[in-house]
């Protein structure tokens, strides 16, 4: 994100926060339904998210990288919710007996699910079909009703895209 | 594995043994649902619905130190009221063994206007919020005071409601207000919530 639309977050500009909103809802409600299973508690763990963002805009340091600042408020909100979930008597949304997941598994969803929302549609789709629906690559092809080759061809440039926009998963 | 399985992953890994092991590493990432998860659209409409509701004030405004002065005078005049409106929300005041934070209103309160006196005790930091304007709290309501560092990790400082007259509020923080440098003031509901709301009703920062 350009040092114009950070320093515009910082005061609060509202174009500026629906920028980042944009930019970041994708992993914010990723790890917030990682954390609690429910998309109502993910949708309000969300929201209170970018409203704390908000908040706290004046304090966030445009010298450093927005993700992981975002990604800090994010990650304590859905944990909050969720501990507040634990504290409730009764609770059909979360099931009670699970510990919240490890916050590596949490940062690698986060910066997963940030990598794939700079792939184009189509590269997501291939990405998403292979491993989330765990299609083949003929079977992609009849489901896209596309040619086999634009499948390997575009599955191969979405793999290298993701894996270069991930690199420094492997480094940490 | 089939052929094509074999050929698809041939082709996912991106034929390089160090794509594969990185691919690997967020296989199982891929392979949740939640990764995919897509926000409701009310989530936006809910989050800018509030942020209209209850803009904070503007921050973009560089730090001011007054003059030495200023200090004195504004502590005895209550200037320091003044001076944050003057300067746009925020200036600060510094005594020896205390700091002074001017606080101001949002656009819930823009009246309302005040300080906070820090002093670090042996207990911890007792802040004292002078303030000026600030209707008291409903039934059922309370105001809390909070402080805030640049992670966006808030604690809160205490309770209350200006109901008697007196604005002025002694509060306590188990942490450095150094090292939570942003103070505010929510207004929040008897429900039991410990959280923050985003009732922002005043807003201040050295």
């Amino acid at each position: 994100m350009d040092r114009d639309l950070l320093d515009r977050f910082r005061t609060g500009d509202e174009s500026a926060v629906k920028a980042v909103y944009e930019r970041f809802r994708g992993p914010v409600f990723a790890i917030s339904m990682t954390v609690l299973h429910d998309r109502g508690l993910a949708a309000d763990a969300s929201q209170q998210t970018f409203m704390k963002a908000w908040q706290a805009a004046s304090t966030y340091d445009p010298e450093r990288e927005l993700g992981p600042w975002i990604y800090a408020i994010a990650r304590r909100t859905a944990i909050d919710i969720y501990r507040k979930q634990m504290r409730s008597v009764v609770s059909d949304e979360v099931d009670s007996t699970s510990p919240p997941p490890a916050l590596d598994t949490i940062w690698e969803v986060f910066e997963v699910r940030a990598a794939l929302d700079r792939l184009s549609d189509e590269e997501r789709q291939v990405i998403k079909l292979s491993h989330f629906d765990g299609l083949t690559h003929v079977e992609i092809a009849e489901h896209m009703d596309i040619p086999l080759g634009t499948v390997k061809s575009r599955s191969h440039r979405a793999h290298q895209k993701l894996l270069e926009l991930l690199k420094h998963l492997e480094e940490t | 594995m089939t052929e094509d399985r074999a050929d698809y992953l041939a082709s996912a890994s991106g034929h390089e043994p160090a794509d594969a092991e990185r691919l690997d590493l967020v296989r199982d990432v891929l392979s949740r649902e939640a990764t995919w998860a897509e926000a409701p659209p009310e989530v936006a409409d809910r989050l800018f619905a509030s942020i209209q509701s209850g803009r904070p004030p503007v921050t973009a405004t560089p730090t001011r130190k007054p003059s030495r002065w200023l200090a004195p005078v504004a502590a005895v005049l209550g200037l320091a009221a003044i001076v944050a409106v003057v300067v746009g929300i925020t200036g600060v005041l510094s005594s020896a063994d205390e700091r002074v934070v001017a606080i101001g209103g949002t656009e819930l309160h823009p009246e309302a206007t005040g300080r906070a006196a820090i002093r670090e005790t042996d207990s911890g930091w007792w802040i004292q919020l002078d303030i000026s304007d600030l209707p008291p709290a409903e039934e059922g309501t309370y105001y809390e005071g909070w402080v805030w560092n640049d992670d966006g990790d808030g604690v809160s400082i205490g309770t209350f409601h200006l109901r008697g007259g007196d604005e002025s509020v002694a509060l306590w923080s188990g942490v450095d207000p150094s090292s939570y440098p942003a103070i505010w003031v929510t207004l929040e509901d008897e429900d039991g919530d410990p959280g923050a709301s985003e009732r922002i009703v005043m807003w201040g920062r050295p």
